[in-house]
């Protein structure tokens, strides 16, 4: 959990950190992520990838929002890590994935 | 504190308001204490009298008793010395007592000390009434005493008893300390009146009296006397005496402490709004270096910018940028439109991720970076791929989306390439739509030799707007919606100067965190 602006919009942001039924590092982000709130992805992302990862997922169910500051940290770990599998992005982010051309470079599963 | 300790208006103020408060219970118990010692004092002359007034009896029971006995008895001295005789001497009540017949210089029996000249004098001339005790003043004689007379009442009653006491020279007798009335101070006068030479007894030194008295006449059988009371102490009680200077010792202490109280709550105040003006003067430092740091991070990023657009015959090209309103970081937006040839021009924008020096630094690099790979080859494809495996090769830490386009004046077409970023929008009077792009990963993430291009036809007289997100990001929305708000605003604004600034300050909401670059190249024919 990190609330990393002080304004009365601020994004909340929920990142938590687990592991998937193969033992690879399973990051959930609930929330808003954008340039205010990346910070604490980044050091999630950075966490899980100093093991060297197979592949890793990001749990994007929950998440409202993302700009591009976010898709700099998918794009961070899907250099370090062989596989990036984006789980369930709700329809504001897929699209963002989209227009972004992430979907030649990352798994996106719904 | 080197400064000379003051104290405070503030404490001056309740320390006067405490005296002025004290004078006041101090004055009101003192004047309450006065009139209370008054009272006791009229009640204690009274009690006094009283006391007094009834002694008349003890004096003339036994007087009158011998009278009857004598007249009982024909006037025999042997029976009146042997019914007297417990009665006078030294200590007991008499000091002399005989009987007489009216108009007699002689008494007929003495008992005690012999009747005084004055005596005989005043018991020969006296003529009281029968039935009564009558007091004979003898204050004026050698030896000063007083006599009481009782003449029998009736026809046929010949016996007057007389009696006397020698009075002290100086007329001074203390009342016993443990007399009841010990607390007061007397003054004995005979007759209604308090002449010196009535004097009887006192208990006093010197005469008159200072200090609070109070009087009252004693009647004492035909007579009377003058009684004349004066405290020796506090008749209330050494409390009441002491209330008024324990009230003002009290009241002078509270009024000290509060006064302490308010200069220290007087000065943490001051101390307060010291620390408060202090903490606005550091807001207000801090606002100005905010703003002063933003306008520094602006003025570096106008230098990041170009300076002036290439204007080629039959297009119009113009550009817009805007800072992130939050924060005075420096944003990763930029664009550049380099003319290549006379009939062509290369429109590059990009936003490298996140901001801040580093990351502006970074969006230099790039920038120089994409104008020498377009000095080398103008095909966007080429240009991307170059750039990519540049990035990639130099930061682990920034991507950045960057869309290339190369404008054909003559051929009215675009050929574009795009790494990661929005497509422009194409506006043909009151038509406008995104020209349709595969966009490829961002540049610095590791990608193949050359980005796919596609290439559009563009009609007479339309406009490119091409932008980078924060013009079209929302919290809370997806993105087409916002791409969506851009379109019909501007196929809806007329295509002027102006346009790209009024898209801006239309579009960006008031706190946007991200900075928003736009540029538009507009075909003249």
């Amino acid at each position: 959990m990190a609330e990393l602006d002080d304004d009365s919009d601020a994004p909340i942001l929920s990142v938590q950190a687990g592991s998937d039924g193969a033992g690879q590092p399973l990051i959930r982000i609930a929330g808003d992520l954008d340039i205010s709130s990346v910070d604490a992805l980044r050091e999630a992302v950075g966490a899980a990838t100093a093991a060297a990862p197979e592949h890793i997922t990001f749990d994007l169910s929950e998440l409202r929002f993302m700009d591009s500051a976010g898709i700099s940290v998918l794009l961070g770990a899907a250099r370090d890590v062989p596989g990036v599998t984006l789980l369930k992005p709700t329809p504001p982010v897929k699209r963002v994935i989209e227009l972004t051309g992430l979907t030649d470079v990352l798994e996106v599963r719904s | 504190m080197s400064e000379r300790w003051r104290p405070s208006g503030a404490a001056v103020a309740a320390l006067l308001v405490g005296l002025l408060v004290t004078a006041a219970l101090a004055v009101t118990s003192l004047v309450l204490y006065h009139h209370n010692e008054r009272r006791l004092l009229n009640l204690r002359v009274r009690e006094v009298g009283l006391v007094l007034s009834g002694a008349s009896a003890s004096v003339q029971t036994p007087l009158a008793s011998a009278a009857a006995l004598a007249d009982a008895t024909g006037g025999d001295p042997a029976r009146f010395k042997a019914f007297l005789a417990p009665l006078v001497g030294t200590g007991r009540q008499f000091a002399s007592v005989s009987l007489w017949t009216p108009g007699a210089s002689r008494p007929l029996a003495v008992v005690g000390a012999a009747p005084s000249p004055a005596a005989r004098a005043a018991v020969a001339r006296s003529a009281g009434a029968p039935g009564s005790l009558e007091i004979l003043n003898m204050l004026g004689a050698k030896h000063p005493s007083l006599g009481f007379e009782y003449r029998q009442a009736g026809p046929g009653r010949r016996y007057v008893v007389y009696s006397e006491n020698p009075l002290p020279a100086n007329r001074r007798s203390r009342l016993e300390s443990n007399s009841a009335f010990a607390d007061l101070g007397y003054v004995l006068y005979l007759g209604r009146s308090r002449h010196a030479r009535d004097l009887l007894l006192t208990s006093e030194r010197t005469l008159p009296v200072h200090g609070p008295t109070a009087s009252e006449v004693v009647p004492f059988g035909a007579g009377a006397f003058t009684l004349v009371v004066t405290p020796r102490e506090p008749l209330g009680g050494g409390f009441f005496h002491a209330l008024p200077w324990i009230t003002a010792a009290f009241g002078v202490l509270l009024a000290l402490a509060a006064a302490a109280m308010t200069d220290r709550l007087t000065r943490r105040r001051r101390r307060a709004e010291g620390l408060a003006a202090r903490l606005d003067e550091l807001a207000a430092e801090n606002r100005r270096r905010y703003i002063e740091q933003r306008s520094i991070a602006h003025t570096l990023q106008q230098a990041l910018l170009p300076a002036t657009l290439p204007q080629l015959a039959g297009l119009r090209v113009r550009a817009q940028y805007v800072p992130a309103q939050s924060g005075g970081d420096i944003g990763g937006d930029w664009y550049d439109v380099v003319a290549v040839g006379r009939r062509q021009a290369l429109l590059v924008i990009g936003d490298v991720s996140g901001h801040g020096v580093d990351a502006a630094t970074t969006m230099a690099l790039i920038r120089h970076a994409t104008l020498a790979y377009i000095a080398q080859d103008h095909r966007p494809g080429v240009v991307l791929g170059k750039l990519s495996r540049f990035v990639t090769g130099i930061t682990r830490d920034y991507f950045a989306t960057v869309l290339c386009a190369l404008v054909d004046i003559d051929g009215h077409t675009l050929t574009l390439a795009s790494a990661g970023h929005l497509p422009p929008l194409l506006l043909d009077g009151e038509r406008g739509d995104y020209v349709k792009l595969t966009a490829e990963p961002p540049i610095g993430f590791p990608h193949g030799e050359s980005f796919r291009e596609a290439t559009v036809s563009v009609p007479p007289g339309a406009t490119l707007v091409a932008f980078t997100d924060g013009l079209v990001e929302r919290r809370g929305e997806i993105l087409d919606e916002g791409l969506e708000r851009l379109r019909e605003m501007a196929c809806r604004e007329h295509l002027d100067d102006d346009l790209l600034a009024r898209l801006a300050s239309e579009l960006t909401s008031d706190d946007h965190r991200d900075d928003t670059a736009l540029v538009s190249i507009q075909w003249q024919s």
